[in-house]
């Protein structure tokens, strides 16, 4: 036990040094910042709005929704400025749309939107079943998408970077003479590892999703988090046992970020979806992580594989750190 | 030249390298090959009814206006509103006429147009004879196909960045940087040699990504070409100033991710809400900007923008590297 938490205190030193725990604050606060400062005002989207040139005064009925211009030149200005808009000309006495293409049922319900504002009627509002306001669910979609980034960069790139350092320095086969359990070695990094992503989804959830509504989230987020951060680390460590230099880990690894996370990220936030996504190992971690940010049950099956893959990653780490100690003598 | 020879031979022998810059190039051929990706724009709609609750003239009045999705419970049609992901309008028959049903966390266009529907259904006779002009969409970014290309394009012009900076910080840690200092190399030679290689697999692997996505006139080759130089040589640089300050593996690491997140993300969030006045001049200060600006304009046919792009990077190479050369001269004077 002794030894253990000599392993513990070493590794945490060599993360700090390594600015490992700077690093994780900086991207912190800069997430933050985006989430609060950016993200929450780009995500806002209007109805189509609607232009009425109407020079006679045709119309008796219109709605506040409508915009008046005064020239058909203006009308067509308006229309070219917001391409999604709709135009109406009632200068011949009827009413003529004009508006630019999208797809043909976007087309004919602008159209149809537009007439419906000249005819007054009282809106009905929609029946509403779900329990987040749009702001909430931005906050929730964009947290957990940062976590995500966050956990597969710094769990995975920061293991191997620990590792890298100690095979530099020649802790491997130091290690291998000392009078200590060899799984303790590979145990005391997940287990720092795991403690500061932990942190990290803490300050992260209650920051950006607000605090009442982060800590009913926290445990279910908190468990996704281990599940990730674990497999993250892990796979980390059996990277850095097996590449020869943490450059080539890193170019690997950056490749991994852009083109790996990339689908999985369309097909879990838009309507985009591919037929292959379910292959993808990553798509359920994600799917896991996002449901428990939506509060939605998790299937038994996906812990059941997770708990598999892990204990399996474990496995695979050891022998590789064996192989490894063997090879330095 | 012989100390260029010596830096091609030790990627030679990096095969993982070698590998990284052929990715983008991989990605291209995949997208060329899957044909088009089918990205249909938000602000479609997507209905969800329940089985054997609508009238068939109920349907396919909806049907006009998206798709239409049949659940058996109302269990099954409440996920299907509730899921994060997709939006789903439920539509239930209510006497005469129609309610809608939805989740409350959609942006304002889909509660805006859900309280609509029952107006529209109402009124269905009496719009119908009204006369729609469609005009032609001016300039539309033709897909998100172009831009999923662009980025790849942008990804491989900036392979050079992670590249060079990653061989400066291993060589600071190995020990390399010192045996530099006293080998019988010129300061100016060291820059020479170390932007040369990022920049010229950067330009390798970004013209080849390019001739396989586009298909383009003599002309337009040109700008590519001239964008991609430009882009490349910038990228390189960046490698250089991130290999330069970064004193550790992890605070490089760091660097790189910031840096690769602002190349990324800056260009694409211009590309996709329309920034303007101020705002839009600071996104120029990215250099990965003007570069997808300029790939974009250059594909849809656009000579006067792709102009101005190589121009603006043009001025961005030589900024950065009196920039750099200004701070290394700072340096050696200080030591």
């Amino acid at each position: 036990m002794k030894g253990f938490y000599s392993l513990l205190k070493k590794d945490i030193r060599l993360m700090a040094a390594g600015k490992f725990f700077v690093m994780s604050l900086i991207f912190l606060i800069l997430y933050t910042l985006y989430v609060n400062f950016g993200y929450v005002r780009f995500m806002n989207m209007q109805i189509y709005s609607v232009y009425l040139y109407d020079p006679a005064g045709t119309q008796k009925t219109v709605s506040p929704l409508i915009h008046s211009v005064s020239s058909r030149k203006e009308l067509d200005a308006a229309l070219l400025r917001d391409t999604s808009s709709v135009g109406m000309d009632a200068s011949t006495g009827e009413v003529k749309i004009v508006l630019y293409d999208a797809t043909e049922q976007t087309n004919l319900h602008r159209a149809d939107y537009a007439l419906s504002l000249l005819r007054s009627s009282a809106s009905r509002s929609p029946e509403i079943i779900g329990t987040n306001t749009p702001e909430q669910k931005a906050r929730k979609e964009i947290t957990c998408e940062l976590l995500f980034f966050e956990l597969t960069a710094v769990g995975f790139l920061g293991i191997a970077a620990v590792l890298f350092k100690e095979k530099g320095m020649g802790v491997i086969r130091v290690h291998a003479i000392l009078p200590v359990q060899k799984k303790l070695f590979l145990l005391s990094k997940l287990v720092v590892f795991l403690l500061s992503d932990l942190c990290f989804a803490v300050l992260l959830t209650l920051l950006n999703t607000g605090f009442s509504d982060g800590v009913v989230l926290l445990p279910a987020v908190l468990l996704q988090t281990a599940v990730l951060s674990l497999i993250m680390a892990l796979a980390g460590l059996l990277c850095a046992l097996l590449l020869k230099g943490f450059r080539q880990f890193t170019l690997a690894y950056l490749v991994i970020a852009v083109f790996a996370a990339t689908p999985v990220f369309l097909s879990a936030n838009t309507p985009v979806k591919f037929d292959w996504i379910n292959l993808h190992p990553f798509y359920h971690i994600y799917m896991g992580l996002k449901n428990a940010y939506f509060e939605t049950t998790v299937s038994p099956a996906y812990y059941i594989s997770s708990a598999c893959a892990i204990a399996l990653l474990f496995f695979v780490v050891q022998l590789a750190f064996h192989r490894e100690m063997e090879k330095e003598g | 030249m012989k100390g260029l020879k010596y830096q091609l031979k030790s990627i030679y022998r990096d095969k993982f390298c070698l590998m990284t810059f052929l990715l983008p190039i991989l990605v291209a051929v995949t997208l060329n090959f899957t044909g088009s990706i089918d990205l249909s724009p938000q602000g479609e709609f997507h209905f969800g009814i329940l089985e054997n609750d609508l009238s068939p003239q109920v349907l396919s009045w909806l049907k006009q206006y998206g798709s239409v999705e049949h659940f058996e419970t109302m269990e099954e049609l409440t996920a299907a509103i509730n899921e994060p992901s997709t939006v789903v309008i439920g539509v239930k028959a209510d006497g005469q006429s129609i309610r809608t049903i939805i989740s409350g966390d959609e942006l304002d266009i889909f509660r805006q147009a859900a309280s609509n529907f029952p107006i529209l259904y109402e009124q269905r006779e009496a719009v119908r004879r009204t006369e729609i002009q469609v005009m032609k969409q001016p300039d539309v970014l033709a897909g998100f196909q172009d831009m999923f290309i662009a980025i790849t394009l942008i990804v491989a012009m900036f392979m050079g960045c992670t590249f060079n900076a990653m061989n400066m910080i291993s060589e600071k840690e190995d020990g390399v940087a010192f045996v530099n200092e006293i080998l019988p190399m010129t300061p100016s030679q060291y820059i020479v040699q170390k932007i040369a290689v990022g920049f010229l697999c950067g330009c390798l692997s970004s013209v080849i990504t390019a001739c396989i996505c586009y298909r383009l006139s003599w002309q337009s080759a040109g700008g590519m070409l001239a964008l991609i130089v430009l882009s490349s040589f910038v990228a390189a640089l960046f490698g250089l100033f991130i290999g330069r300050f970064s004193n550790g593996l992890m605070a490089g690491v760091g660097y790189i991710k910031i840096v690769m997140l602002l190349f990324i993300a800056v260009p694409i969030a211009c590309a996709l809400i329309d920034v303007s006045g101020p705002p839009a001049l600071l996104c120029y200060l990215v250099p990965s900007r003007p570069a997808l600006e300029g790939i974009m304009a250059l594909s849809s046919g656009n000579a006067g923008t792709a102009l101005k792009d190589v121009g603006i990077l043009t001025i961005h190479c030589a900024a950065w590297f009196v920039l750099y050369i200004w701070i290394s001269a700072r340096k050696r004077r200080q030591v």
